[in-house]
Order: structure tokens, then C-alpha cells, then sequence
């Protein structure tokens, strides 16, 4: 493979990402999931980054999950998130934001919606001073979370703590990237590096040390399905996909996957403890999984930021293999305790994978 | 005498001046290669019958050493005004051409297969188009993967670049589906052990002898035909590509390996086309290619009087095409110089 | 009468199909290539295929096209849009999914197929939660019997929540900013608002009459319990 090559599809499909001054649209798959990683994106944009990001308590969800799943209709959702511009617009901000891939293509899709059709705009408008009274300026910029880091991937690196480097042998760690469909699928333009060599995460890992690894079903669909994740019955389609890109990256033996989607992360991370206890079969070494993590957290780690403040103990798939090898120590009694230290408790273990 | 200045000594190019010279005029040919032929000069053999190229060539060089008209090689058109109704042409050399009449034949683009992300030309390694195994039978070069092992699964993609609105050309170019056909029967006979596909949406087998050579393909030279464009293809850790489409007329998604993938690329306007169109100020087609005056009884007029059209600057063609328009083009010319003698 | 009812409601049917914004992004031409096809996952594990749903489409056979609204085959998509990435002509199968997807339930036909009527079931988590939450996900309602592929660790989180999110610095059920804060009044009489206006609540109902009337039709009353019932068969029912 001609990393050239790659490079050369970079360059085509950079795109504008705002310096400073967002507003921020938070996911609700990371705030059940990876409050951690919210939180993290946060405290490094704040602290790190000395960057104003506005997090607004009047935000709801942006409704995108219950689209895809074809129980919201079009006109709802593009006034939920025409609300969401006005509270922006209101607080003076003109840079967005957004948290959850799945959040990012529909804002997405809903824009160019409005500028191939503006009666949709102009209906949109109407709804929402019928409903709340309110009016909208549409945002300059609005980019995804992961777009930000990527931006400013140079500058965490510069006060890191740890690389993606193998502590004990100076090797760089191997990392799958995978990407949220609805990152740059739907309008390839709208991701860095496009939809076919995407390069926000591949930036991240190689600026940080890493190693990136592309393996053949790395465009593949993780699986959510929306609503084959939601009903029970059709959860097989989405273990399927996870299972599929499992096999092909095994023999190029990652040591981490990230991911830029909330539901991909959660996916990977859960698949394989299912795919553990109903084949025997796991993917990392020792019969432990592939850690899977979010890109904050993997910012966090390299931030130097206690790995339980991330909130990896959340994760199924145990994250240690990778702490270990990239040499960060952790308090490993300390990783189910709460605020001040007290025990809650721990998660039994799964039979078949660690 | 009339002066006319043709651009672009390929097929069309020296087909026209050979004619328009020989009906009397002054002909200065302009090509800014130190060769004549343009693309013809690099091909190895020729569909329908895969008769070498380098008899056209032969025939070309004929022409003009029979012929009485002036070349000027290694020669670009630099600058283009108008004067007092006549066209004022410079040479990238400080010359000065004043014609009476000008034809554009400066032949097509490739498409730039890197363009189309999804087949990795440029990133994986065992992805080269069509031109690029022309070459490499021209040169007769062992047909091999990058790591030397000999294919034995090769995989020729239809379409790329054509009929395609993300890489920007909605327009057929015609000759892919018959040049696919050609390449694969070659590589039959260099690799006999091989399986060889053709990955195609339709088969634009519209030329004489080209339904019969795809009918050889498939009887005698064991050429399989998917009908199923490639949707995408990636690589192996042994560097074989897996490749995904779908056989559409059996319904099914189809996944398969294969050690070598020929991007079949399509024509587009060339830059050369493009910066003349610039310069003489001609309408373009929603293709890029020049657009001729009347579809139908104007194939050789352009926009802008004075000037004419011969060859693949105003549509996809083939070499067989390109001569019969170029003369077409050189009756166009000769006439609308008379006329002007009569007015 | 039930004829002419019955050509009036397909008129109906296909003037909503194509009159919807997302048709007309979603469905230009086809050309029969299989792109879509070739990378769909849903095309992979189900007897699916977006090229053959296209056109169809594109035939404007209302035969087929009802046909399509009564069966599972609208419903294998998930929604990746991996289509709209290759399609050259522009066309997005997903798109029109979701076209169709929506006038199959505000006609009543996604009763007719299995995976249709899992949409009482969507309605009843994701869309439930967004109302009461005012998120569509929330822990709150994850229930771990309903969700045993979430591991031994969400249970382990459900059962610790309050003291886990506390500790992950989020403001559980709170006000003020945060992670999973309670979502202010305001906001959620806003959102309800909207949902009144633009149809969402009248969506809602519609899921609901329609699947109350297929429970009704298999022989039981519409109570709260049977709709329960109904609830936990359409979640859990693989057709096998």
C-alpha cells in the first residue's frame, strides 16, 4: 500500500474547521455511555486548548435515532434541530459543534436539504415560531468533535504525557481507526480525508506515534442498524457486521481500535464480549478482546489523564492490555470506585473474554 | 493561397492537413510533442482485429512525407486573439500564425483513475488501468504483481471514470467496453492459466467486428462477464485485492479476490482542448468535449467561425472514426475557404 | 366500495411517496449497476437487495410498490448510507427507505410484516424516551433483562448509576449543564410543542392505532396488559 497515495486524497477533502467559539451538541449515546469522553472533550478544549465551548443545559437530543428508525418524521427532527441553531444563534455563536456521528449526519443531510429545497427551510422556520416562538440563524461552521481534536491533534501531542508507542519496545501501536458511517458516507466532502481514506482518526493515531492499520473491511458498517440494534430480534444483523470487521483486522493483530461514532464504540466493545461467550472466540491476545476505545479517551490517556477519570471501566473489553503496553500505570483498585473512593461493587466476569 | 493551421499532429490532425494540402492550401501542422501520433503512439495493438498500432503510424508518416505541409514539432499554442476578423496565433517558440482557417484536433484526456478513490489506483499496488498494461505490452513486459508472483485471477473493471457522476463525467466513452474486451484476449494468451473477468454495466460492443470479438472473447479465450459495476476494492495482506459488486442478474453481492485489477478509464476533454477553448473562446458540451455546431450537419463547425473540429476534442472515437471526420473536417474547411474567395 | 376505497388510498399512497423531499434526493435514476447492492450490509445477511428496491420504485407499479409496503423488505435496511457514497448517479436507497418506511406506517401497512411491527416496539423505548427524557437513549431505561448483549458491565453500571455518573463528572437527573442533566421543563414543553406541531405526536398515535387494531385483529382486546404483551412478542420475534 502507497501511503502517498493517501496523502494525495487528503489534500482534496480538507475542509474548514472553526478555531474557537463553539457550541456544543452533546450525544445521547456518549452521555450513557462514555460520559468520560464528553467530559474529556470538554476539559481538554477548556483547559488544554484555552477554547470557549458553550454547553447548553437546554439542549434535548437531537432526535436522530428515532429518524433512522423511522418513528420521527423529517419535519420534526428538522425543527428539533432548527431549535438547537436558535438556542446557538441566542448565546451568540456561530461555530457547531456535534458530539454523535449519527447527530452529524442528519445535521448535515438537514442543511443541504435546506439549500437544495429552501420551501423546507422556509416551512422549518414557520414550525418552529409556531412551536416555541423562536428564530434561527443558520451556523457558519459545524463539524464533528472528532474534526476538533484532529485540528488541534499537534498541540495535545505537544503536552503529552505518553505516545502510542509500546513503552517496553519503542514500537509504535498498532491501531484500527474505524470511522461512523455517517461521518463522510453521506457527503464525503463534509469529512476530513472523505469517505473512501478518511483521515481524522488515521491523523490523530500517526500524529500521536501510532502505527495506523487498514485492513479490507475497514469501510464496513459496524452494524447499528438503528432499529436493528433497538428490537431484539434483528440484533444478529448487528453483532454480523462487528463480527465481520473483527475477522478481517485479527490477522494484522491491532493492538486498540478507535472510533469517532459513539454507537461504533459501543458496538465493538459489546460485540465482542457476545461473539466471546456464544463462539468461544476472541480477538485479542490471551482471550482478551481488542480494547476499543473513543478518541477523547485516547486523547485523555495520552493527556495523562487517570484512565478511570476517562471512564474506561465502562467498557466491556478490558483496557489494560493497552494501558500496559503504553506504559501508564493505573490503580486497578481503584477502577469500580465512586467519587471519593468508596466501592461499588464490580462487574462479574464474562466467562470467555477479559 | 489559404494558410491553415491545424492543431495537434495525431489520427485527426494529420489526416486533415494531409487532405488540406492536398487541395491546394498551406498547411502548418502544430504539435506540441517531439512525436507525431499522439495517443495512437502509445498503443500496442488495435481492437476489432489487434493489427499493430504501429501500421497506422507507418501509414501516418507516409502521409506526410507524400504530403507538402509543415510541421512544427515540440510546439504549443501559447497566445490567441483576434485581429480585424482573422485569428492571430503564437507559438510557444515567438512564432506568429495568421491562418485563414484553424482545426482543432487535439485529441482527448485520460481520466485520472485516482479520482475514483474507491479502487485505490495510486494506493494499492496491484491497480493499473488500461493504458498502464498497454504499456506494458508494448514493451513486452512480463504481466506480474508487484511482488513478482504471476496473477492468477485478473479483474477488469468497466466504467471507470465514465458514466459516473461523482467523478464528474456522465458521459460514455464508448471504446472502454471494446478495449476490455481486446486487453483481456491478450492476457488469455500471456497467462493462459489465469481466470479473467469483466466486471461491466452494459456491453457497448456498437462497432463493425466488435460484437463478434466479444462473442471470441467469451468461446475461445474463456473471457467471464459479470454484469456488475465494482462498487469498491481493498487490500489483502498479501496484497491481493478484494473487490465487491453485484452480479445483478442473479441479485446477488459478490466478494472475490483477485491478484490484478485493469481500471478500463474513459475519455475526457484533455487540458490542451480545454486551454484552446480558453483561448478561441468556444462552447463547451455539458461533457467538457467541444461542442460542435450541429449535432447532426455540423460535426466540424465550433462555435466561433474560422474554426473546426476534427477527432476526440469533441466526443469519444475511434481511430477509425477520428480519419473519416477529420476528412470530413478538411471538406468543411476547404469549402468555407472557397466561399470566402467568392463573397 | 372496497375497490374504489381501494384506488383512491394507492393514488394517496403513491402521490405521498413522491411528493416527499427525500424521494426526490433519493431516488433520480436508476441504471441497474448493483453498486448499492454490492457494499449493503443489510444485502450481506438478508435476502435484500436497494438496486431491486430502486427500481421498482422507478416502475411506479403501485401493485409492486404496495407490495414492498406490507413486506420485510423495507425494513432490512440499517441506515449506514453506505449506498449514497457510490451510487453515479446520485440516487440513495436509504433515503427512499425512509420514505417509504413512513408512508407504510401512516397507511397502516408495516402490520403486515414482522419486521413492521417492531415498530410498536421502537415507538414504545426510543420514542417514549425522547418525550419523558427528552433524550432517545437513557439510562433510566436501559434495562439490562431487555439489553443482555450490554455485558455483566451494564448491569454492573445500572445497578451503581447514580454513584457512577457522579464520579465520570456528569450531573445525573439534575439541573444546570452536563452529562445526562435533567432536561429543564421549559426545554421539554418546547420540544413537546414541536412535536405537536409537526406531526410527531400524531405519528406516534398513528403507530399505536395501527398496531392496537393488529392485536385486535389476532383475536385480543387492546388493553394495557396485551399491548404489553404485544409489546415484548414484536421485540423479541425472530419469525423462526
Amino acid at each position: 500500500m502507497k501511503r502517498e497515495g493517501k496523502q494525495q486524497v487528503w489534500k482534496d477533502y480538507q475542509k474548514e474547521i472553526a478555531d474557537n467559539d463553539y457550541y456544543f451538541q452533546r450525544s445521547c449515546i456518549r452521555q450513557n455511555f462514555f460520559p468520560g469522553s464528553e467530559y474529556a472533550f470538554l476539559k481538554i478544549l477548556r483547559e488544554e486548548l484555552g477554547k470557549n465551548i458553550y454547553d447548553d443545559a437546554r439542549q434535548t437530543t437531537c432526535t436522530g435515532i428515532g429518524y433512522h428508525s423511522d418513528i420521527i418524521p423529517f419535519e420534526t427532527i428538522q425543527t428539533v434541530v432548527a431549535r438547537h441553531f436558535a438556542l446557538m444563534t441566542e448565546k451568540g455563536f456561530r461555530n457547531f459543534v456535534i458530539s454523535c456521528v449519527t447527530s452529524f449526519g442528519i445535521y448535515s443531510e438537514i442543511f443541504e436539504t435546506w439549500k437544495e429545497f429552501p420551501e423546507e427551510l422556509e416551512k422549518t422556520r414557520y414550525y418552529l415560531k409556531k412551536a416555541t416562538g423562536r428564530e434561527f440563524e443558520l451556523p457558519e461552521n459545524m463539524t464533528h468533535a472528532s474534526d476538533i481534536i484532529y485540528k488541534f491533534r499537534e498541540e495535545i501531542f505537544a503536552k503529552r504525557k505518553h505516545s502510542l508507542v509500546n513503552a517496553a519496545t519503542g514500537e509504535p501501536l498498532k491501531i484500527v481507526e474505524h470511522i461512523g458511517c455517517h461521518y463522510a458516507k453521506i457527503f464525503p466532502r463534509k469529512g476530513v480525508g472523505g469517505a473512501e481514506f478518511p483521515q481524522v482518526l488515521s491523523g490523530m493515531i500517526e500524529s500521536w506515534g501510532g502505527e495506523v492499520v487498514d485492513y479490507p473491511e475497514r469501510r464496513h458498517c459496524c452494524g447499528f442498524g438503528f432499529r436493528h440494534y433497538l428490537v431484539m430480534a434483528d440484533r444478529g444483523y448487528s453483532v454480523a457486521n462487528s463480527r465481520k470487521k473483527f475477522e478481517s483486522m485479527e490477522p494484522y493483530k491491532p493492538d486498540a481500535i478507535i472510533c469517532n461514532c459513539p454507537g461504533c464504540t459501543m458496538f465493538m466493545d459489546k460485540w465482542q464480549y457476545v461473539i466471546a461467550e456464544t463462539d468461544k472466540k476472541t480477538y485479542g491476545a490471551n482471550g482478551n478482546g481488542i480494547p476499543v476505545l473513543t478518541y477523547e479517551e485516547l486523547a485523555g490517556l495520552i493527556l495523562g489523564y487517570d484512565p478511570w477519570d476517562l471512564g474506561l471501566q465502562m467498557h466491556q473489553v478490558d483496557s489494560e492490555p493497552l494501558l500496559d503496553k503504553m506504559g501508564i500505570s493505573y490503580d486497578p483498585d481503584l477502577k469500580y470506585t465512586g467519587s471519593n473512593g468508596e466501592k461499588m461493587g464490580a462487574p462479574m466476569q464474562p466467562q470467555f473474554i477479559h | 493561397m489559404d494558410t491553415v493551421v491545424v492543431i495537434g499532429a495525431g489520427v485527426a490532425g494529420v489526416e486533415a492537413a494531409s487532405q488540406l494540402s492536398g487541395f491546394g492550401h498551406e498547411v502548418i501542422l502544430v504539435e506540441k510533442n517531439s512525436y507525431i501520433g499522439g495517443k495512437l503512439a502509445k498503443w500496442d495493438h488495435l481492437f476489432p482485429s489487434l493489427r499493430p498500432a504501429s501500421e497506422i503510424l507507418t501509414s501516418m508518416e507516409e502521409k506526410i512525407k507524400q504530403g507538402s505541409f509543415k510541421i512544427l514539432k515540440n510546439t504549443e499554442i501559447t497566445d490567441i486573439s483576434r485581429r480585424n476578423g482573422r485569428w492571430i496565433l503564437k507559438t510557444g517558440k515567438g512564432i506568429s500564425l495568421e491562418p485563414d482557417a484553424v482545426v482543432i484536433a487535439s485529441g482527448f484526456g485520460l481520466f485520472d483513475a485516482k479520482r475514483k478513490e474507491e479502487y485505490g489506483y495510486n494506493i494499492y499496488n496491484n491497480v493499473i488501468t488500461s493504458v498502464d498494461l498497454e504499456d506494458k505490452l508494448k514493451k513486452g513486459e512480463k504481466i506480474r504483481m508487484t511482488n513478482g508472483k504471476t496473477p492468477r485471477r485478473i479483474a477488469f473493471i468497466h466504467c471507470v471514470g465514465s458514466r459516473d457522476e461523482k467523478s464528474g463525467n456522465h458521459h460514455c466513452s464508448k471504446v472502454c467496453c471494446i478495449t476490455g474486451v481486446k486487453q483481456a484476449i491478450e492476457l488469455r494468451n500471456l497467462l493462459p492459466q489465469a481466470e479473467i473477468f469483466c466486471f461491466y454495466m452494459d456491453l457497448r460492443m456498437y462497432g463493425k467486428d466488435f460484437e463478434e470479438l466479444y462473442r471470441e472473447a467469451q468461446e475461445n479465450y474463456d473471457v467471464q462477464f459479470i454484469r456488475g459495476r465494482l462498487s469498491e476494492a481493498s487490500e489483502n495482506m498479501d496484497e491481493s485485492l478484494l473487490i465487491k459488486a453485484e452480479d445483478t442478474l442473479s441479485g446477488r453481492p459478490l466478494k472475490m479476490n483477485v491478484d490484478l485489477m485493469i481500471l478500463l478509464i474513459g475519455m475526457e476533454a484533455g487540458e490542451d482542448t480545454i486551454n484552446l477553448c480558453k483561448g478561441f473562446k468556444l462552447e463547451r458540451d455539458r461533457s467538457g468535449f467541444i461542442k460542435p455546431k450541429d449535432i447532426h450537419i455540423m460535426r466540424n463547425f465550433s462555435s466561433q467561425e474560422g474554426v473546426f473540429l476534427a477527432g476526440t476534442c469533441t466526443c469519444p472515437m475511434t481511430i477509425g472514426d477520428s480519419i473519416d471526420n477529420a476528412r470530413a473536417a478538411a471538406i468543411e474547411v476547404h469549402n468555407y475557404l472557397k466561399n470566402k474567395h467568392l463573397r | 366500495m372496497a375497490i374504489s376505497k381501494c384506488i383512491t388510498n394507492r393514488d394517496k399512497v403513491f402521490e405521498r411517496i413522491t411528493s416527499d423531499v427525500r424521494y426526490k434526493e433519493g431516488l433520480k435514476s436508476c441504471m441497474n449497476c448493483g453498486v448499492c447492492t454490492a457494499i449493503c450490509p443489510a444485502a450481506e445477511f438478508y435476502d435484500y437487495d436497494p438496486r431491486l428496491l430502486l427500481t421498482t420504485v422507478q416502475t411506479k407499479d403501485m401493485d409492486k410498490i404496495e407490495e414492498l409496503l406490507k413486506s420485510d423488505f423495507i425494513w432490512y435496511c440499517g441506515q449506514c448510507m453506505s449506498c449514497k457514497t457510490r451510487c453515479p448517479r446520485g440516487n440513495c436507497p436509504g433515503l427512499v427507505i425512509n420514505v417509504l418506511r413512513k408512508v407504510s406506517q401512516e397507511f397502516g401497512y408495516f402490520t403486515e410484516s414482522r419486521m413492521g411491527r417492531q415498530q410498536y416496539a421502537v415507538k414504545r423505548t426510543v420514542g417514549e424516551n425522547i418525550l419523558k427524557y427528552g433524550y432517545c437513549v437513557h439510562p433510566e431505561a436501559v434495562k439490562p433483562e431487555l439489553h443482555p448483549e450490554q455485558g455483566p458491565v451494564w448491569k454492573w453500571i445500572f445497578s451503581n448509576r447514580k454513584g457512577l455518573y457522579d464520579r465520570l463528572k456528569g450531573n445525573y437527573n439534575n439541573s444546570g449543564p452536563g452529562t445526562l442533566r435533567k432536561i429543564p421543563a421549559e426545554s421539554m414543553n418546547e420540544l413537546h410543542s414541536i412535536f405537536e406541531v409537526t406531526g410527531g405526536m400524531r405519528f406516534y398515535k398513528v403507530i399505536d392505532e395501527y398496531s392496537k387494531k393488529k392485536v385486535k385483529e389476532m383475536g385480543f382486546e387492546d388493553d394495557e396488559k396485551n399491548m404489553n404483551q404485544y409489546f415484548m412478542h414484536v421485540y423479541k420475534d425472530t419469525g423462526e
